[in-house]
């Protein structure tokens, strides 16, 4: 189904709010999926993808703890949390190689990357086993497989970049993908109550005339 | 600004109280006459592609408006709606009519994949070509009224006209993506779409040629060659009501940098009036002449609302006041437009107040109407965080912003009785009462005070000179208010200085602000969560748009 980018950015900040994200990170995640699909990337498999993987589980163990090297309390880091840290860390970043030790859904990095980019106007590349990413903050350069589960990432500013993806102005996540994120954003609805019908909107009056 | 007072734009802490947002009139800088304008000056030229409707008024129109550069066209399908579906708004799945601006001019195939998809509203899907989607139903005594009356050879009854004011009332007009249509960002470059809200204005503005043409139709298919034509002065007095709904107060609480643009945009044209040295004899006749009819137009505005009924009086209390002000005021004094506006302050309610510094900008086009530009605001909201940002830095901002509340009791439940949630039902914004319904644990943060000030405690034990990003390492749970609190650094008006939780918080306050900038007059509560008002009532229509009635048209013409 085609979606606008506005939709795919709500639909992803409930996902991840409904899967227990603050609401900081939500929207952090709702940007992340937008800004993947304006580069081409289903963004909506890697933010269904990562939800799958921390359901359930206290996210506050998922952050991480920054040094050299950064690496989650709970040994898997989410790269919300760390893409939301390397953005707001990116003047403080240090100019060798930093690594992130194990993170769930790398691709999701590459917004967060973007924006550290931009901020410091040079090329940051993102890199795994058999992966390459460089942005310089608009454009989104891939070498190799784009989608992973689960890798260590290294960090590091790039010289330059080229064949950057296409961009788009639509998304088109797959039915299945579309309904795991309608699952976990409709967490964050109320259930309809009487009270709710007749108070919340305040139209228990007839709107005929 | 030349010599003498020195005025500047007014504080913050004045404008952003919900008292005065809910009392704020339509100016010259208002999006339907924005829109008005901008059609005359262009010349654009407007055309009725298609109006295939049989004798019930069901079919379909496209009504197409041609611009310099693009052309958009409002695609309209008219349903034969039984009397008992035209239900409570919350819970209609079928209306009167339904409509979608289209980009450009829809071919055969876009009209058919629009037919299948536009009159479901929500539960369907329109594409990247369509800019809105929205719907309409009519007022069933004042449609059935005026059908009866062309049909007999006669003109409806003016009082009838007046006390309804319009033959149908939108009850949504959705844009920017939703539901599948295109993107703000698709459109926002475009010069005509550049204003905010200039793509719904279209629409609105196209759907009551529609309704004058449909409501004709079905006049002349009942009377035959009897019928009478509906008297253009009466037309022009119609407008198309609009419903609106709590789900305006959470959008102007959802984009901070739009707010502020819209207010800021407000006060530096209130400013720069004021500042004036000096009014020449005409513009203090053409400030006179609007004056009365603005008048005028208060005159006839009614509401069965208690709050409304209330501020009505204060407003015409104001007026009386304020034209015995004028009478002794000399237009050649030294800044007179800062004069009254001082005069107010000391003397009017907050409905006064603000209907004066509307009015003030009337004789000031040339000086004012450029501003609007700045009214949009392009940049991506939620914006990114500045990580170096000293949190001595941050502690000051929020002190700037919601300093008014760091000494409310936020554990006292009368500050914190309500909660915004989104149910589940029509996935819409409710307002609740979050100790006696199971809603806190599905509250929207819309409550920008309480967060800023349980920000500011966690950040006690913080050293002025650490970085936000430690903090927010630390504290992921703030990120949401601190984003916000960054935001202000540019926009003094983004933040409403009171509690949008507290137990006395009256969300038609936030609705009337929006409104007011939409250039809605009229506004009528039926309730604290939602306001009915009318909107282009007296415009002219596409055929008689020209520069001379393309802007003062929200005043009634009324004899000097």
């Amino acid at each position: 189904m085609s979606l606008s980018l506005n939709e795919v950015e709500t639909l992803a900040k409930k996902a991840a709010r409904g899967a227990g994200y603050p609401w900081g990170l939500a929207e952090e995640a709702g940007l992340a999926t937008r800004w993947l699909w304006g580069q081409g990337i289903d963004g909506c498999q890697e933010i269904a993808g990562l939800l799958g993987m921390c359901d359930g589980s206290d996210l506050s163990g998922w952050g991480p703890r920054p040094g050299a090297h950064w690496v989650a309390q709970y040994g898997t880091l989410c790269p919300i949390a760390a893409g939301a840290a390397l953005s707001d860390h990116a003047r403080l970043l240090p100019d060798e190689t930093l690594t992130l030790e194990n993170v769930a859904r790398p691709m999701l990095l590459a917004p967060f990357a973007a924006l550290a980019a931009r901020r410091l106007q040079t090329q940051i590349a993102l890199s795994w086993p058999e992966t390459r990413l460089t942005t310089d903050g608009e454009t989104l350069h891939i070498q190799g497989p784009a989608g992973a589960a689960r890798a260590t990432v290294t960090v590091a500013k790039a010289e330059t970049l080229n064949n950057a993806c296409p961009k788009l102005t639509r998304a088109n996540p797959d039915s299945d993908t579309l309904k795991c994120l309608e699952t976990f954003a409709h967490r964050t609805y109320a259930p309809a109550t009487q009270a709710s019908r007749l108070n919340g909107a305040g139209a228990g009056l007839s709107d005929n005339d | 600004m030349g010599d003498g007072p020195d005025i500047k734009r007014r504080a913050p802490d004045i404008v952003m109280r919900l008292k005065r947002l809910g009392s704020l009139h339509q100016s010259r800088l208002s999006f339907m006459r924005i829109l008005t304008r901008r059609l005359a000056r262009d010349a654009w030229r407007f055309e009725q592609r298609a109006f295939q409707m049989d004798r019930g008024g069901v079919g379909h129109a496209v009504y197409t408006a041609h611009g310099p550069d693009r052309a958009y066209s409002l695609v309209a399908f008219a349903h034969d709606l039984p009397d008992d579906q035209r239900s409570d708004r919350v819970i209609a799945e079928a209306w009167d009519a339904t409509f979608t601006l289209f980009d450009g001019i829809p071919t055969a195939q876009d009209i058919a994949r629009l037919a299948k998809n536009v009159p479901l509203q929500e539960t369907g899907r329109v594409s990247e070509t369509e800019l809105t989607l929205s719907r309409a139903n009519r007022s069933v005594r004042l449609w059935a009224h005026v059908i009866e009356r062309l049909a007999a050879g006669l003109q409806p009854d003016p009082q009838m006209i007046e006390s309804v004011g319009y033959l149908m009332r939108t009850t949504a007009v959705y844009g920017s993506g939703k539901f599948g249509a295109a993107d703000r960002a698709m459109i926002a470059d475009r010069p005509e779409m550049h204003v905010p809200f200039q793509a719904e204005m279209l629409s609105v503005y196209l759907i009551r040629w529609f309704v004058r043409d449909l409501v004709q139709h079905m006049a002349d298919a009942r009377g035959a060659g009897k019928t009478a034509k509906l008297a253009p002065d009466i037309a022009r007095r119609l407008g198309i009501g609009n419903s609106t709904g709590l789900g305006m107060a959470p959008f102007l609480i959802n984009h901070p940098v739009l707010l502020n643009n819209w207010i800021s945009v407000r006060e530096d044209a209130i400013a720069q009036v004021r500042a004036l040295a000096q009014a020449t004899p005409g513009e203090a006749d053409v400030f006179r002449d609007i004056f009365r009819r603005a008048k005028a137009s208060v005159a006839v505005w009614r509401s069965d609302h208690p709050i409304q009924i209330e501020k009505l009086a204060s407003l015409r209390a104001d007026l009386a006041a304020l034209s015995g002000k004028l009478r002794q005021t000399n237009f050649a004094r030294s800044h007179p437009w800062d004069h009254l506006m001082r005069w107010a302050e000391d003397t009017l309610s907050e409905e006064g107040q603000e209907f004066l510094a509307s009015l003030i900008l009337e004789p000031y086009g040339a000086l004012v109407d450029h501003l609007a530009n700045h009214m949009a605001s392009d940049a991506p909201e939620p914006a990114r965080i500045k990580g170096t940002m000293p949190i001595a830095r941050v502690r000051a901002l929020v002190r700037q912003n919601f300093g008014w509340s760091e000494d409310l009791d936020w554990s006292a439940k009368e500050h914190t009785a309500r909660a915004w949630y989104v149910s589940e039902e029509k996935l819409e914004p409710r307002l609740g009462e979050r100790f006696d319904e199971p809603i806190a644990a599905y509250e929207q943060p819309l409550a920008p005070a309480r967060d800023a000030i349980a920000a500011l405690k966690a950040l006690k034990p913080w050293e002025d000179t650490a970085t936000i990003a430690a903090f927010l390492l630390r504290h992921p749970e703030h990120r949401h208010i601190i984003r916000r609190v960054q935001m202000t650094r540019h926009a003094p008006y983004a933040e409403i200085r009171d509690n949008t939780i507290g137990a006395e918080v009256l969300p038609i306050d936030m609705l009337r602000a929006k409104l007011s900038f939409f250039g809605a007059t009229h506004f009528d509560p039926r309730s604290d969560r939602w306001v009915r008002i009318c909107m282009f009532a007296g415009a002219p229509y596409p055929d008689d748009l020209t520069d001379k009635t393309s802007d003062l048209w929200v005043y009634p013409e009324t004899p000097a």
